[in-house]
């Protein structure tokens, strides 16, 4: 049995407006106007077990919601969702001790302590056996290099020492499934490396199942072997990172360098230059006509040296966000 | 792995945790203590003064100074048990609820609304049990009836129930806040409801009074939060009147009641629950 | 004079929208104001039927009859109206302590001046807004009342509640001109609505304060805040005392507008000195 299976998943909210104005504030006492935004569209995804699995998608693409649809913070409109058998917004205690959710930027360690006691309440709720708890702890915080940091209240610590502490947190349970949401938003990139590291070699060691929500494409790239990529509540793509661009890479692009150090006037017709360094330039051409475009320039023109390359994968991923913005503004 | 986290551990942990926290503040804490006795001192020093002026209060009622300071000295018990345990852990879960935080809450393995109601213990309302506790002492010695045994084992039980029905109250109160939004008034109605418990019931009477008192007697229950137990050290235990015996047993009913109503309320709440966007 | 009444309108504007958005908030707060008076008068019955009950005994309590009692209630809900100044102290020190005090300095807006104007814009949107609550509970505790005064009195009681908002502006807004040199006004603060709340004769009129505490209470501006206004409504300052205590009062007012702009521009000399 898979360990996420998710069919139909969908949630849907009210927003009520509030409009200008005095007299629309005093109508607002008897009647409020209010639209239906839906976040998750009927969504169906399987994970396995020891998979590690990346929500790619533009914000308010419904990535979050879904993760916590799975947590069971809220409960669904439609659809049904397992993970490891349970129904997450049951809330099942055997479930809630199964998991753990981390959130960028969001804490949920008490602030004027020191890590260390939010841990020991962390201990004592999640009933974890003493010996065990510290062993846990002390391998979490030796990889991660925050030994020394347990006794300082957490208000004091930078963000992303915070962030180290919360994913500590996280896991001092040792759970089975970890949702990770936007775990590095905001860090700088030390951090940032230190924190996929980690997460890198725990997934490896430990063989548990991680769902990832990420903006940044390293985080996605160094970590997670298949993308699901999320837009306007609905999942467009589910597969590998090259496979995005394969899909959704509209275009390919075309480096020349010319022979006679000279670069033609003419190639406009062929595509879109991007660049121009005599004699070196690069064009952007539709991929479906690349080979006959490519066989075009060639005959017409003394080429030295030709490459074929896709675009930069965040370009793409931008596109297609940007496309399905444009969608939604509709 | 071991089921249920002990409750009892986490409670203390939960208390080792606030005054820690306090601890580190602790000008605050002394001046938080210091403040909410000043405000009893005043509050007794104003019925001092109305005593000067009269024997009782209510004619053929039973309060007269002392058995007053014994009704006064009760109401602090029942509210800084309220004050320590309760009241900041419903005013923050009112805002919880209300942003969308409640998030971490209910990832726990544990009962979301134990964790919700305790997680935060105001060491510092403290002070005022102790100040209540002198003054039950003071004013026992003062005062003419003598309380016996059972009644003495019985007022600490319907302190209790005076706890879990302004408990309820509250906690039912923060989570609808889920439904109605930012609601100050909400927290003033608090205010004014439990308003009208700080006084003996007698003083409710004629023809705006009865109705008064019956509905706040038998539909919110407040004013047999520190009436009935107040009224075990001032008078005998052989009822005079129906309501003698009525009024503690249904006390007991009304704290059970008032527990699973508010119970129920806070189910409701979690499942209207919208986490806020990111 | 036009920027002024379009700034005016403005911020009248903003703050009835601002009171309106959170409607349920609007609907009931103002009646629920009202509400400790029905506690009051209860117990102020069974005061009174104690002393009713003892022959010989006095009905009158500091010259106060039990409906006195409540109709001083009332009253004092009005003057109360008038002088409280919610949040007035803290915002002060709150702009001081997180530095955005410094826009009224570099800006040619004079602090008080705009604080003034703005609690003017705020109180007026109530009086507004609580009017018919206001005239509904006073209509139905009509009873408690021995009638309206006469014209003088009238006049007397209007001119001291403009006082007692001057009052309670300027006393309040020298509190909060102490952040300057303290960062956590709030203990001076909670210290000054404690003595607020028991000498002012927001808890009890101050009549009944015998000996000593009542000669030390005559002593201090607190009374002017609520006492005073209902005391004259009721009859209880007349003649000379009433003329004697109006300008006291407005003596009172004088000192506290010197000490807030004292207090305020020492401070904010003593502020800029730290630069940043």
């Amino acid at each position: 049995m898979a360990v996420i299976e998710i069919e139909g998943l969908s949630k849907s909210y009210r927003v009520y407006h509030k409009k200008e104005g005095l007299t629309a504030s005093l109508k607002g006492l008897f009647r409020r106007e209010y639209r239906l935004v839906e976040a998750v569209r009927s969504i169906d995804l399987t994970v396995e077990e020891g998979e590690f699995v990346a929500f790619l998608g533009p914000n308010g693409a419904g990535k979050t919601t879904t993760l916590k649809l799975l947590s069971g913070v809220i409960t669904p409109t439609g659809g049904t969702a397992r993970v490891l058998g349970r129904i997450p917004w049951k809330r099942e205690n055997a479930y809630r001790r199964r998991f753990a959710l981390v959130m960028g930027q969001k804490n949920q360690l008490w602030w004027d302590l020191p890590a260390a006691e939010s841990f020991r309440l962390h201990q004592q709720i999640y009933r974890i056996e003493p010996t065990r708890f510290e062993r846990t702890r002390d391998e979490l915080t030796a990889m991660l290099g925050v030994r020394g940091l347990l006794g300082q209240p957490v208000r004091e610590l930078s963000l992303g020492e915070r962030m180290k502490m919360e994913l500590i947190a996280a896991l001092l349970h040792s759970p089975e499934v970890l949702f990770l949401d936007e775990p590095t938003i905001g860090l700088d990139v030390v951090a940032q490396y230190n924190v996929q590291s980690f997460l890198r070699h725990y997934q490896e060691s430990r063989r548990i199942t991680i769902l990832l929500t990420s903006h940044y494409m390293k985080d996605v790239a160094a970590l997670c072997r298949r993308v699901v990529v999320i837009a306007l509540g609905r999942i467009i793509y589910d597969g590998s990172l090259a496979g995005i661009v394969d899909r959704f890479g509209g275009h390919k692009v075309i480096s020349l360098e010319m022979t006679d150090g000279q670069v033609p006037d003419d190639l406009a017709c062929y595509g879109e230059v991007i660049a121009v360094e005599p004699p070196r330039v690069k064009l952007r051409v539709q991929r479906g006509v690349v080979p006959e475009v490519l066989g075009r320039i060639l005959a017409a023109h003394a080429v030295e040296d030709v490459s074929v390359e896709d675009p930069p994968l965040e370009q793409v991923i931008a596109e297609m966000f940007s496309s399905t913005q444009e969608q939604r503004a509709v | 792995m071991s089921p249920r986290p002990s409750y009892f551990k986490v409670f203390l942990t939960f208390a080792r945790n606030s005054l820690v926290r306090d601890m580190t503040f602790r000008a605050n804490f002394v001046i938080d203590t210091l403040a909410s006795i000043s405000w009893m001192a005043m509050n007794l020093g104003f019925y001092a003064l109305i005593f000067e002026y009269t024997p009782s209060i209510g004619a053929d009622t039973g309060w007269g100074k002392y058995e007053f300071f014994l009704f006064l000295a009760t109401g602090l018990l029942v509210n800084s048990i309220v004050q320590t345990l309760f009241m900041t852990n419903a005013d923050e879960f009112s805002e919880l609820i209300r942003t969308g935080s409640l998030d971490f809450a209910l990832l726990k393995p544990i009962d979301t609304q134990f964790l919700v109601s305790l997680q935060r213990i105001e060491w510092s309302s403290l002070g005022n049990l102790v100040f209540g506790l002198v003054l039950l002492g003071y004013a026992l010695a003062k005062v003419e009836y003598v309380p016996g045994l059972v009644q003495v084992v019985l007022y600490p039980i319907y302190v209790a129930c005076g706890v879990a029905i302004l408990y309820a109250l509250m906690i039912a109160m923060a989570a609808s806040s889920v439904w109605l939004g930012r609601n100050q008034t909400l927290y003033d109605f608090w205010f004014y409801i439990t308003n009208f418990s700080r006084y003996p019931r007698e003083i409710y009477r004629g023809r705006f009074g009865d109705p008064l008192r019956w509905f706040f007697t038998f539909i919110i229950p407040v004013l047999v939060v520190i009436n009935v137990p107040a009224r075990l050290l001032v008078r005998s235990l052989h009822p005079q009147t129906p309501e003698d015996w009525l009024l503690p047993l249904f006390t007991l009913l009304a704290a059970a009641a008032s527990l699973w109503a508010s119970r129920w309320v806070f189910n409701r709440s979690l499942v209207s629950y919208r986490s806020a966007s990111s | 004079m036009r920027n002024r009444l379009t700034t005016w309108g403005t911020i009248l504007r903003i703050s009835i929208e601002e009171r309106l958005v959170y409607r349920g908030d609007f609907a009931l707060g103002t009646l629920m104001r009202f509400l400790p008076i029905v506690t009051q008068i209860f117990l102020w019955g069974a005061v009174f039927a104690a002393l009713g009950a003892a022959k010989g005994a006095p009905s009158r309590i500091a010259g106060y009859s039990c409906n006195d009692f409540i109709a001083y209630y009332l009253l004092t809900m009005i003057s109360r109206a008038f002088s409280s100044m919610p949040g007035l102290a803290s915002g002060i020190a709150r702009d001081i302590r997180s530095g955005t005090v410094k826009k009224y300095l570099i800006q040619p807006i004079d602090m008080l001046g705009f604080l003034l104007l703005y609690r003017i814009a705020h109180k007026l949107v109530y009086y507004v807004v609580a009017a018919v609550p206001f005239a509904l509970v006073f209509f139905l505790c009509r009873g408690f009342f021995h009638g309206w005064p006469d014209a003088a009195t009238l006049l007397a009681f209007l001119a001291s509640l403009i006082l007692s908002f001057l009052l309670g502006f300027f006393l309040e807004a020298t509190i909060g001109m102490v952040g300057f040199w303290f960062l956590e006004v709030s203990s001076l603060l909670f210290v000054y609505m404690l003595f607020n709340f028991f000498f002012s004769g927001h808890m009890f009129p101050i009549d009944m304060l015998p000996g000593v505490w009542g000669t030390l209470v005559k002593l201090i501006p607190l009374q002017y805040l609520a006492y005073f206004p209902a005391a004259v409504f009721l009859g209880k300052v007349s003649g000379a005392d009433l003329v004697w205590g109006l300008a006291i009062q407005l003596g009172w007012v004088v000192l506290f507008v010197i000490a807030s702009r004292v207090t305020f521009h020492v401070g904010v000399r003593r502020y800029s000195g730290f630069g940043g």
